[in-house]
């Protein structure tokens, strides 16, 4: 006897709800996946589309030079890849992308909300003005300086979206965001099941409401959230990849609104959102002024670190701060440059240590400032944003280089600070030359200062 | 698309264009790969292979072989084609089982030579679909044989060159090595991409 019926394991579609996912690379048996389709709760579509113009449709890239051409030997006749989203396994024209169309998660309404900690009046102001938009299904924008307190400010309006049965997503370009995220999610949402998804994240099991993941993860979701929010969305790569851009599209439905968090939005960005739509904070929670930052002239600073010394300047800095035991961090624009220098650096004290993108280390390391253990780290740009510590004081080393720009500059005077004991210290950019960026920045922190205590 | 290359196949940093008299007066690939990608792959020091196993060239097969992304046969070609332009011997790339093939949807030697403009032919065929690279020592040597001559082709009374793409105990290479000289070779010799 042949039955008709199927009940849809449950496992299965949870998974598959919302994502867009290589056919063949299902974590489930190919049969139950066959089956599914027999009753069409699984929609299939090829992976490169070339009609009207070629596009890869879990990525959406369709930048020319990105798809290669191949003799396919599945297939035997030439098909096309996306080598954009490679890293997430090949997309080719004859491999399927499915999506779920099934009966949904039943999503739960009852969740716990556990946070004990107080808001200052411009924090609750933002917060219920980004409430009020997520309320009425519109797109928001909340600009607040560097340790204002962004994310305490977005629970109230997860809280409510996660009691309406909405699902939703906090997507950021940078994996440490999502690192220093989760936990915190998890603390305040205890009863809520939440993912986080980043390349080489562990598996989860079941179907997350919230899902906390990097912005690169949102090529495989489809039209999945009812509520999007986009935190350091000024951060590298985002801003400079459309298909970034177009993936946070893709990956909410028609109607969600998105909340866009930023420390330095660009005109362009803020010209989006109509003045109701725009929350601005422009004082850190401990209601302390941001420190501004300084120049200081490094003439020949690369030479001088070739020739296998430390500019004089920024040596009596370095040392200044050995000597009253405070933390620090070192700027350098390219890893290459601060490879020639740490050994210099060692030279005057054992454990300054350099961190970079690729350092396996990277979080041990961070973690050790923190304890004190090393009393100085040098650094790429990858620390500008995300990393809270306390007493920490800062040097830009090559402020002028392309890659500090105005809002890389300000992130990283935002590190400055933090802690309520802590509320001052010393920010320093070292250059060969001010460049406009270096200025920018400069007035957009004196700025906002002035604004934040004007009254 | 399959435009010339402009950006590094491996970093996506757009590769600078360095003029020198050898590029001018010589024929060469163009580059596919920056020189800070290329300065990763450290040189081997075995003469039958071109370069060493490191971190950074597998992280290289990986993408290639796992993730498939057949347009870094393209990397080594400038390499591959150098030492293989006077070779004189006739050179068979280690071929892939057809059900691997089918999977895989390329075969990843023969993309290396062909990359490369290098001319092959085929002779053998593999007869398992397991790989080596999911047995350890004792169980590499003790298989029964890997490959057998297509059906049909003649082994002629000359020399056989064996490329493949890495070689790590060498077990592969004995093989098909073993079938050649069984059926008539004069002579055979092996080459790898990498040592392991």
């Amino acid at each position: 006897m042949n039955y008709r019926s199927w009940i849809v394991p449950p496992a299965l579609r949870d998974f598959h709800e919302g994502r867009i996912w290589l056919k063949e690379h299902s974590p489930f048996a190919q049969q139950d996946i066959e089956r599914a389709l027999q009753h069409h709760y699984v929609q299939v579509l090829p992976g490169i589309q070339t009609i009207p113009s070629i596009k890869c449709n879990r990525c959406h890239n369709q930048n020319r030079h990105q798809f290669i051409l191949f003799d396919c030997a599945k297939c035997q006749k030439t098909c096309v890849y996306c080598r954009h989203c490679i890293k997430m396994g090949r997309v080719s024209s004859c491999t399927q992308l499915m999506i779920w169309a099934g009966p949904r998660f039943i999503k739960q309404k009852k969740h716990t909300f556990h946070w004990t900690g107080q808001f200052t009046l411009l924090q609750r102001k933002a917060a219920d003005e980004v409430l009020a938009s997520v309320k009425q299904r519109r797109s928001h924008i909340i600009t607040a300086v560097c340790g204002a307190g962004k994310t305490e400010l977005l629970f109230p309006t997860v809280y409510y979206a996660l009691c309406q049965g909405l699902r939703i997503c906090i997507a950021t370009p940078r994996t440490d965001v999502v690192l220093e995220l989760f936990p915190r999610f998890q603390r305040t949402f205890p009863q809520t099941t939440i993912h986080a998804l980043y390349g080489d994240a562990p598996k989860q099991e079941g179907y997350a409401q919230l899902i906390i993941a990097t912005t690169h993860q949102l090529y495989r979701f489809k039209q999945a959230f009812d509520v999007m929010i986009v935190d350091e969305a000024d951060a590298f790569p985002y801003v400079f990849d459309d298909t970034l851009q177009q993936a946070v599209q893709k990956a909410k439905t028609a109607i969600a609104p998105i909340i866009v968090v930023t420390a330095t939005p660009s005109q362009k960005l803020l010209s989006q959102f109509p003045t109701v739509q725009r929350s601005f904070i422009p004082k850190r929670y401990h209601n302390h002024p941001l420190p501004v930052p300084q120049f200081s002239a490094l003439w020949r600073y690369e030479k001088c670190f070739r020739a296998g010394k430390i500019p004089r300047k920024l040596k009596k800095w370095v040392e200044h701060q050995l000597a009253q035991q405070r933390p620090f961090l070192l700027f350098f624009p390219t890893i290459e440059l601060m490879l020639v220098a740490e050994p210099l650096f060692q030279a005057m004290e054992s454990t300054i240590v350099a961190v970079h993108a690729e350092d396996p280390e990277r979080k041990e390391k961070v973690l050790q400032l923190r304890q004190r253990e090393v009393k100085g780290l040098l650094t790429t740009t990858i620390l500008e944003r995300g990393i809270t510590i306390a007493n920490v004081q800062v040097a830009v080393i090559g402020a002028e280089s392309a890659i500090f720009t105005a809002s890389a500059l300000i992130q990283i005077a935002g590190r400055v600070g933090r802690h309520v004991d802590f509320a001052d210290g010393d920010i320093l950019f070292f250059h060969h030359g001010i460049t406009a960026e270096m200025d920018e920045a400069r007035a957009e922190i004196i700025k906002y200062n002035k604004e934040g205590f004007s009254e | 698309m399959n435009k010339d290359i402009t950006h590094c196949l491996l970093c996506a940093q757009r590769i600078q264009a360095v003029i020198s008299w050898r590029i001018l007066l010589t024929k060469q690939f163009p580059p596919t790969i920056c020189d800070r990608c290329m300065a990763q792959f450290e040189d081997s020091s075995c003469a039958f292979a071109i370069y060493k196993y490191n971190e950074a060239m597998k992280v290289y097969l990986h993408q290639y072989k796992f993730l498939q992304d057949i347009a870094l046969a393209k990397v080594f070609r400038q390499q591959i084609h150098a030492h293989f332009r006077k070779e004189r011997a006739i050179i068979i790339p280690i071929p892939m089982h057809p059900l691997k093939q089918i999977e895989r949807t390329f075969s990843h030697v023969e993309e290396l030579l062909k990359a490369a403009c290098i001319p092959y032919i085929q002779l053998l065929e593999k007869t398992t679909t397991e790989t080596q690279s999911t047995k350890n020592r004792e169980q590499r040597i003790q298989v029964a044989p890997l490959f057998r001559l297509i059906a049909g082709r003649q082994v002629e009374y000359q020399d056989y060159l064996l490329f493949d793409d890495i070689k790590t105990t060498g077990t592969t290479l004995q093989h098909a090595t073993t079938i050649l000289l069984d059926a008539g070779a004069k002579n055979v010799r092996t080459f790898t991409l990498i040592s392991g």
